[in-house]
């Protein structure tokens, strides 16, 4: 078999892909974090995709820091010069004119379907063509400490850009949010320079222990991060009140979510989108807000144990959502790429939908645990949201 | 007849094994296995049968009518009879009961076959509750006989048992070093008459035993002698310790430890080494290919691009006798550096492959001990009705040569096996005599 033929094994359950090998001892060993399965092409792409209008009332900007860590080596390119971050930034802004900040570069779309495997047809920079709600470079609006601080951490591989139609939500609805391109992590990441890092961790994913590996180095983005923001890497940062953080993030990113909080109390709440999760709670428990959503296989009892093993130990308010008809990137603007990409979603939910419930819970957890606002939403069933499930 | 197919998402939950999904996976067998259009039906029954009536009598519910069959040598005909038995037996047993004894019929079925890489995937073995990703579960020491040899190779296995890592848990809190001899396990000597006993596999317990096992060892430099009770935990190993590659430079040799062939093993070494040529020119490449358990045959295609090209690796032979010869991935630039290979009997699979290809195409020299014959064949997955996964290799593996590999390994060019004084030195002579046929001193 050629080597991409037998890499169509990743369209399979990982788990299986895993065995379909050469090996005597590899069955057993858990799936390694890899770019979820690609969904089955369909004939025709249908032009760009569309990210839904957000709904709050603030105009949305947005910009990229790059933010260098030179108090710790990169964790897995041996010749990068410290770590280097490339953070984007959505938060209120004074105004709503002004040209559009873009989705990703030409380049980063290629890398992103390439190493995705997505070959429909569909032009390889056509994610770049994706307009944006956000302002690029706007002025930010807010009062001293005025904003919350939201952290976004994508999946495994993925660019931030593929949580934008979250981002943009949150910082309409007040909120400064901090996506984190957790370099060498992802397909493709231009940094400052212009260069464009590539997934130099993808090496070494099938390490033994490398999820528990990267979830620990995303924590470490995280408070870097969180230190520069609530410093002055950014001319809005006076406007961040450094008392309220959270972070939300989806697959490995979630995983990272109770990594981070683990590592740094700063973080006040999170939220794990269908991730499962790595990071060693401490025996006393993680007293803080923590919300699980969930496709509809991330149930209590289900085939990931991580999430029964930790809701034990979180001993603050917590929830467990799952989502009816939803799957893995129900929670990302993957969902919304599949007309323009021409590929089949896997899940019943509709892509619009899924990102509207999404948005959602995702802020009615934020503004019940950031701003002190009751949520019905979070405490039982909503008429208006069937397919939102309880399981906790 | 057969109903097994290929898996394709989603994986649809697993329910409990039934005589129903024995007899989906006998006649997969008779469909897909190399073996299938050979294996005798009356035997496999048999074995299965066996087993039967051994779970019967260990669980103390022996019965008068588990009698075998009359088998007649029609597939089809036979497996009614069987089935027939099965159900007369299993109608006077609890439903738990009935499902043990389809566990252990299509198990003895498929180990009958006598072909590694026979596998059936059922039942997630269980995980200690605390168990994060990264944690293992043991005594946290590794010996010289890994505990894939502890199951399959009794018979090559060389004594004397020794520690070769300490890798945490209760080994790392009773000062056990590598090279400490162990020189019974739970009172039995691994060795006796030259040949390794079952002993061995209480030195790798599986969640969820507890039992401390008490080993007795000797410290060969200074003579010490003392037993040491360690009972299997959860621990944290070093991580560092467990890359799939881990490298260095020795003088102008570059040596690279490789544990697997994992996807993207093959870019990854190449990567590793191009670092290591940017700080100096390569003399010479040292493969470390003791313990790899294998993986991806692409990526040892893929590898041995770098060293040769058009050239056939290995053959994937039906059982028609016609053979699909594998071939290197001449996409690969060649690397044009002296190599030499390590293997032990740690090295299975997927590593033998690349060390019989390595070793016939004349590309580099093979140093340590012979390899450990676990290569029967590529397995294809097939999902069976209750949602778990037969794997069955559907051709047989030869090599370069269409020579036999499979439970013969591969023999070294150089025979040097590590000892327990090396170990507790830190001495690698297998590494030393690669150094010198590079022309590198160690």
């Amino acid at each position: 078999m050629k080597h991409s033929s037998l890499r169509a094994g990743a369209t399979g359950p990982a788990v299986l892909a895993v065995c379909a090998v050469f090996a005597v001892s590899a069955c057993t060993a858990p799936a390694p974090p890899r770019a979820a399965a690609t969904p089955s092409p369909a004939p025709v792409p249908t032009g760009v995709m569309v990210l839904p209008a957000p709904t709050g009332g603030s105009a949305v900007g947005s910009t990229v820091l790059f933010l260098d860590d030179t108090s710790r080596p990169d964790p897995w390119e041996p010749q990068a010069e410290g770590r280097r971050l490339r953070v984007t930034l959505w938060y209120p802004a004074a105004s709503a004119d002004g040209e559009r900040a873009p989705y990703m570069s030409a380049k980063e779309s290629e890398l992103l379907l390439k190493g995705g495997r997505v070959v429909t047809g569909a032009p390889y920079d056509i994610l770049s063509k994706t307009e944006t709600n956000a302002v690029k470079d706007a002025e930010p609006a807010g009062a001293r400490r005025g904003l919350p601080l939201v952290v976004l951490s994508p999946g495994w591989t993925k660019p931030v850009a593929t949580l934008t139609s979250l981002a943009e939500e949150l910082a309409s609805q007040g909120y400064v949010v901090a996506g984190i391109d957790h370099t060498y992590e992802t397909y493709a990441t231009t940094l400052a320079d212009g260069s464009v890092a590539e997934c130099v961790a993808c090496d070494f994913d099938t390490d033994f222990g490398f999820q528990s590996r990267v979830v620990q180095s995303r924590a470490s983005d995280v408070s870097f991060v969180l230190d520069q923001l609530t410093g002055s890497a950014w001319k809005g940062s006076a406007l961040i009140d450094p008392a309220r953080i959270a972070m939300v993030g989806q697959s490995l990113g979630g995983g990272s979510a109770v990594a981070a909080m683990v590592k740094d109390p700063r973080v006040r709440a999170g939220v794990n989108m269908d991730g499962t999760t790595y990071a060693r709670i401490p025996k006393t428990g993680l007293p803080r807000p923590f919300m699980f959503l969930g496709n509809p296989q991330h149930v209590p009892g289900g085939r990931d144990t991580s999430w029964d093993r930790d809701w034990k130990l979180l001993t603050g308010w917590k929830r467990w959502l799952t989502f009816t008809g939803g799957e893995h990137q129900s929670f990302t603007d993957t969902v919304l790429m599949g007309g323009a990409l021409g590929v089949k979603q896997t899940g019943t939910l509709g892509a619009e939908r899924a990102v509207e419930l999404t948005r959602t819970y995702v802020t009615a957890f934020l503004d019940r645990h950031l701003r002190g606002r009751p949520q019905t939403l979070l405490e039982r069933d909503s008429p208006e949201y069937p397919e939102v499930t309880f399981n906790g | 007849m057969s109903t097994c197919k290929p898996p394709e998402p989603p994986v649809p939950a697993e329910t409990p094994t039934t005589i129903d999904v024995v007899e989906e996976a006998y006649y997969c067998v008779f469909a897909h296995h190399y073996k299938g259009v050979t294996v005798d039906a009356e035997e496999m029954l048999t074995d299965g049968f066996i087993a039967l009536t051994q779970e019967l009598s260990r669980s103390g519910r022996d019965l008068a009518v588990a009698v075998m069959p009359p088998l007649q040598g029609d597939r089809w005909k036979d497996w009614q009879a069987f089935e027939a038995t099965f159900r007369t037996i299993t109608d006077r047993l609890p439903d738990d009961v009935d499902e043990k004894l389809a566990v252990v019929t299509l198990e003895a079925m498929l180990a009958g076959l006598g072909a590694n890489h026979t596998t059936w995937i059922h039942d997630d073995p269980p995980r200690h509750p605390d168990f994060h990703n990264g944690d293992m579960y043991s005594l946290g020491l590794l010996t010289n006989i890994t505990s894939l040899q502890a199951g399959s190779d009794l018979g090559g296995a060389l004594g004397p048992l020794f520690v070769t890592t300490v890798l945490g848990g209760a080994a790392s809190k009773a000062g056990l070093r590598p090279g400490d001899v162990i020189e019974a396990v739970n009172g039995e000597s691994p060795f006796v008459g030259g040949r390794l006993t079952s002993a061995i596999k209480q030195v790798y317990p599986r969640y969820p035993q507890t039992r401390p096992v008490r080993l007795q060892l000797l410290r060969e430099s200074t003579g010490r002698r003392w037993s040491v009770e360690l009972r299997p935990g959860l621990f944290q190993p070093d991580l560092a310790l467990l890359q799939g590659v881990t490298s260095r430079l020795v003088g102008d040799v570059a040596y690279l430890k490789v544990t697997g062939f994992a996807p993207q093993v093959a870019d990854r070494i190449f990567r590793v080494l191009s670092r290591l040529g940017s700080q100096r020119p390569l003399k010479g490449l040292v493969l470390d290919m003791r313990g790899n358990t294998g993986g991806r045959e692409e990526e040892v295609n893929r590898l041995l691009g770098a060293f040769a090209h058009g050239k056939v690796t290995g053959h994937h032979c039906s059982p028609d006798g016609t053979c699909r010869p594998a071939k290197t991935d001449d996409s690969v630039t060649l690397l044009n550096l002296p190599l030499v290979v390590l293997t032990d009997r740690g090295c299975v699979s997927a590593c033998e492959h690349f060390s019989s290809a390595v070793q016939a195409l004349g590309v580099g020299k093979l140093v340590g001990t012979r390899t450990g014959g676990v290569v029967f064949g590529l397995p294809k997955p097939y999902l069976l009705g209750n949602g778990t996964v037969l794997q069955l290799p559907t051709t047989h593996h030869l090599g370069v040569n269409r020579e036999e590999i499979d439970e013969v390994g591969v023999a070294p060019d150089v025979h040097l096996p590590l000892t327990a004084a090396d170990v507790a030195a830190g001495r690698d002579p297998a590494l030393g005599k690669a150094l010198s046929l590079l022309g590198s001193p160690s």
